[in-house]
């Protein structure tokens, strides 16, 4: 048994992201992964308007039925500073009367919000200045696969099979949509895919197969993100996800799966809350039913698309595959894959309480590598600049 | 001589049967007369049959086992009857089972003490005047614990009137610091009041408004002036950014909508629709009439008010030219119309089908227009869309931010939600006060269902006064043209609607009469199959 003391883990859910209620039923089975004899986890949750909330009521998954949870005995305002020095927590920032203020170090963070202001980079753009170790891509990973515009640059620059796209700004579509409903159909042939740039799951995305259903699409999905993608829609393909884990030079691609639906879109839902108990045969074909050598070639694109994003920790990659032709399509990167891509890991021998450890590691190894870069670095340019006067003379009178 | 075992198992079951009361008194808002008229309108609810028995079944054993050396089986006897009495009915599925806040808290502390008090001072007052140790005291004693147990809503009342004036000061203490935080964030206040469609509009508003202003609304249907200052203490304090605050107002007397007016004095107010709604509460249409108008009469000169012009009672109320600037909307009449009468906005060129609703909204002096299209479900919400787009258009926002907003509005939840289950079956649900406009809107989106049985579930419509009967005759009318089954739930509110279906050539037999929602469910997942459509309407409390 190891002697080293317990670490604090903060798992961060909700966020303020049209995934808020996926991100909290994947915060939850991430916090019951953990073994309670290594790991103390510590709740964050972040509430749909923003607001930041720690304490033990958080950490059952019952209690977000309630909608007055946040004002719960034990249910704390906090926020995560980015002085260096804090290293975690400040719960009860603004104490009221006869109460205060404390801080609540922390190991390690472990992310499990999804879609904006959490999968984007933006989370992490917070963890780096506050010096903490986390779970999962770095700003750069984060915010390039978060954009299925960017991400799709990338990896055609990368060699990667990704489809042609036709992308556009809400501002665009507003100014002109005739002209871009004109480019699109010059373009394309229908059924189209039209899809907002950074949402995950299938939130604001809408098929196509007239121009009419394109524009009420790409109205949707206006609503969703400033930036919109429409794509042709593959027909007679099937999909196929395959989860990677790693860093550095090592990373490893998981078993495949191909995901059923009972309609020919994955409606919301569907995405997360099946295969969580006991569907597993009936929602998913675990492994994907495709011949070795397509799934070694998929498993092998997963990992140079991760590595290409600048991937660290965890993701799944969703495909469009048609098994008969051989061809192969990159749809998108999830950095927070919901449950954490757990029941995929379980083929390949890792328990929930594996994966969990393993991406923890990930991060510590992660931070470990961030200490070679060097961040101070010395000069006399202040000490010059306050005895010579700055240059022009505003500051000088 | 004192039974400290069999007081306690009574004093006990008093103390169950108030914690399970107050989930019904909870349910009547804590209203004593409401409450109590629930209570006795069954003698099942009064005047339970178990303990009842038990009770008498044991004094009656007492009394034939009767022997002055037998008085401690006589205690044993009458405890364990006791226990039988005492033990909590089983659990039925409640819809809302009795949530704990401070306030229950201090109910159930203060009314058990009650309990306790009583039930301490009858049997101190029994040893007293009969110290003799017999089968009559100890039978006494039993019928004391009885009589206090059977009383347990009488506890929860006194309790409820005892804690009143510490209820009042937290009550103003909330009220105030309400008030402090909307002065500190200062956002326009948008009051929104009607009989129907207040809590759809209000959400839809708070999404259309959000593409371009940081908009608050209190959530779900928070319409009460403590729901409200809930929810301006909970979310709204602190939150600077709120440029928009969006307050349901609902009333069941007159003077409520002046009281919230006052907590959140509003700059814009929205009338949705008038009618029948709660007519039991307010007594005639009139007095309703007034009422929400009070929402009209807070506004400053300068306000803004949104009208539906098409309803009458409305329609009056813009007539009477307060304040200077009123929106009026229609979606009845013709644009040459709505000039002739001065009319903001119109719906014109409206398409209806089980995906959404369609339609023109022209502004009536300029012309200028957009197609609106929304996946939202029932003719009446072109008007409450309509009464939303009028206001964010005069806000400033650009009609086609407007339009394209509304494209990604989703039905507010348990009202109008078409959605499939995975075997295939449609669910329409509007499972919340039904009222008469919404029924013949929900009605007929099932009646646009086509694929294959269209099941209507209802236990009909309530607090409608002396025009519940009319009216759900009217639903039972409706119903028999547009549904192909039919399950009403309860037999008594539901006979009007029986009696209507009865008079027309619907098929008797696809008509049935169940007792509860849980049958009513139980019957469409084994008799419907893929393709079949259910319309949930109105669903009604547990105290119905």
């Amino acid at each position: 048994m190891s002697s080293r003391r317990r670490q604090t883990v903060a798992v961060i859910f909700g966020g303020r992201s049209v995934e808020h209620d996926v991100s909290i039923v994947t915060g939850h089975q991430i916090m019951q992964a953990f073994p309670a004899a290594s790991y103390e986890v510590l709740p964050v949750f972040i509430a749909r308007d923003g607001r930041w909330f720690t304490g033990e009521p958080l950490l059952n998954l019952q209690n977000f039925q309630d909608t007055d949870l946040i004002q719960r005995d034990g249910v704390q305002a906090c926020l995560l500073s980015p002085d260096t020095r804090h290293h975690g927590l400040i719960i009860n920032p603004l104490a009221p009367r006869f109460s205060k203020s404390v801080i609540k170090r922390i190991d390690v963070v472990f992310p499990a919000l999804h879609g904006s202001h959490g999968e984007d980079g933006s989370l992490q753009g917070l963890l780096e200045l506050a010096d903490i170790p986390y779970v999962g891509c770095a700003t750069l990973g984060s915010a390039l696969a978060n954009d299925k515009i960017m991400t799709k640059m990338i990896l055609r620059q990368a060699g990667l099979p990704v489809l042609d796209d036709y992308a556009f700004t809400r501002d665009q579509w507003l100014e002109e949509p005739d002209a871009i409903i004109a480019a699109i159909c010059e373009e394309f042939e229908f059924p189209l895919f039209i899809k907002p740039a950074t949402l995950g799951s299938s939130i604001g995305i809408g098929r196509a197969d007239s121009a009419e259903l394109l524009r009420a699409s790409i109205d949707i999905a206006a609503n969703f993100d400033r930036r919109i993608l429409v794509e042709p829609a593959i027909t007679g393909g099937i999909e196929i996800n395959c989860s990677v884990i790693g860093y550095g030079q090592r990373y490893e691609a998981s078993t495949l799966e191909q995901p059923l639906s009972w309609d020919d879109f994955l409606s919301y839902e569907d995405k997360y809350l099946r295969g969580s108990e006991g569907m597993k045969s009936a929602e998913r074909l675990i492994p994907a039913p495709l011949n070795p050598e397509l799934t070694e070639h998929i498993k092998q694109i997963t990992v140079s698309a991760f590595k290409a994003v600048d991937g660290r920790g965890i993701a799944r990659i969703d495909y469009l595959v048609r098994p008969d032709e051989d061809e192969v399509y990159l749809n998108e990167i999830n950095t927070m894959p919901g449950s954490l891509a757990f029941y995929l890991w379980r083929e390949d021998g890792y328990s929930r309480s594996d994966l969990v450890e393993k991406l923890v590691a990930l991060a510590l190894e992660a931070y470990a590598v961030k200490r070679r870069n060097i961040y101070d670095y010395q000069t006399n340019l202040v000490e010059l600049a306050s005895q010579r006067g700055l240059k022009g003379g505003k500051g000088k009178r | 001589m004192l039974h400290p075992v069999l007081i306690s198992i009574w004093l006990i079951g008093v103390w169950l049967r108030i914690y399970q009361q107050a989930q019904f008194y909870q349910i009547e808002e804590y209203m004593s007369g409401r409450y109590l008229r629930w209570l006795l309108a069954e003698r099942a609810r009064a005047l339970p049959a178990r303990p009842l028995l038990a009770w008498l079944f044991g004094i009656v054993l007492c009394i034939l086992l009767s022997e002055e050396t037998a008085i401690q089986r006589s205690h044993l006897v009458l405890s364990i009857a006791a226990i039988i009495a005492i033990l909590p009915p089983p659990r039925r599925e409640t819809k809302k089972p009795l949530i704990i806040t401070s306030r229950v808290k201090r109910l159930l502390v203060s009314s058990g003490l009650i309990a306790l008090l009583v039930l301490t001072a009858a049997q101190t007052w029994l040893i007293v005047s009969a110290p003799a140790d017999n089968i009559v005291t100890i039978s006494a004693s039993a019928a004391i614990g009885f009589v206090c147990f059977l009383l347990a809503p009488l506890w929860l009342v006194a309790g409820n009137a005892l804690v009143q004036p510490l209820e009042a000061a937290i009550r103003r203490r909330y009220l105030t610091q309400a008030a402090a935080v909307l002065q500190q964030i200062n956002p326009k206040v948008i009051g929104i009041t009607g009989s129907y469609g207040k809590t759809t509009t209000k959400q839809f508003l708070r999404d259309i408004l959000s593409a371009r202003y940081h908009t608050y609304a209190t959530p779900k249907s928070y319409n009460t002036l403590m729901g409200i200052s809930l929810a301006i203490n909970r979310d709204l304090a602190d939150d600077f950014r709120a440029e928009y605050f969006i307050s349901e107002m609902g009333a069941y007397v007159e003077g409520e909508i002046e009281r919230i007016c006052q907590l959140t004095p509003p700059d814009i107010a929205i009338i949705t629709e008038i009618g029948p709604q709660h007519l039991e509460r307010f007594g005639s249409l009139e007095n309703i009439k007034n009422a929400k108008y009070e929402l009209i009469k807070n506004l400053p000169p300068a306000g803004v008010a949104v009208f539906n012009w098409d309803n009458p009672y409305i329609r009056e109320m813009a007539d009477l030219g307060y304040p200077a600037t009123r929106l009026t909307v229609s979606r009845e009449l013709t644009i040459d119309q709505a000039k002739a009468r001065d009319l903001t906005w119109i719906a014109s060129d409206i398409e209806e089908s089980l995906s959404g609703i369609a339609f023109r909204a022209t502004r009536v002096s300029s012309g200028e227009n957009t197609s609106i299209s929304a996946n939202i479900v029932g003719a009446h919400n072109i008007t409450n869309l309509l009464l939303c787009i009028a206001l964010a258009y005069h806000e400033g926002m650009p009609l086609r931010d407007i339009a394209l907003r509304v494209r990604s509005l989703r039905p507010a939840e348990s009202r109008l939600a078409p959605r499939t289950t995975p075997a295939g079956i449609t669910i329409i649900n509007d499972a919340y006060s039904a009222n008469p406009a919404g029924v013949v809107s929900a009605l007929k989106v099932l009646g646009m269902h086509d694929a294959g049985r269209r099941l209507l579930i209802t236990p009909g419509m309530i607090e409608l006064g002396e025009l519940q009967e009319s009216e759900n005759r009217k639903l039972g009318l409706l119903a028999a043209k547009q549904a192909t089954d039919i399950i009403l739930i309860g037999r008594s509110q539901t006979a009007p609607i029986l009696a209507a279906l009865q008079s027309t050539t619907f098929d008797q037999d696809r008509v049935q009469v169940l007792d509860s929602l849980q049958d009513a469910v139980s019957w469409y997942q084994h008799n419907l199959q893929a393709g079949d459509a259910v319309l949930f309407l109105n669903d009604l409390p547990d105290t119905y």
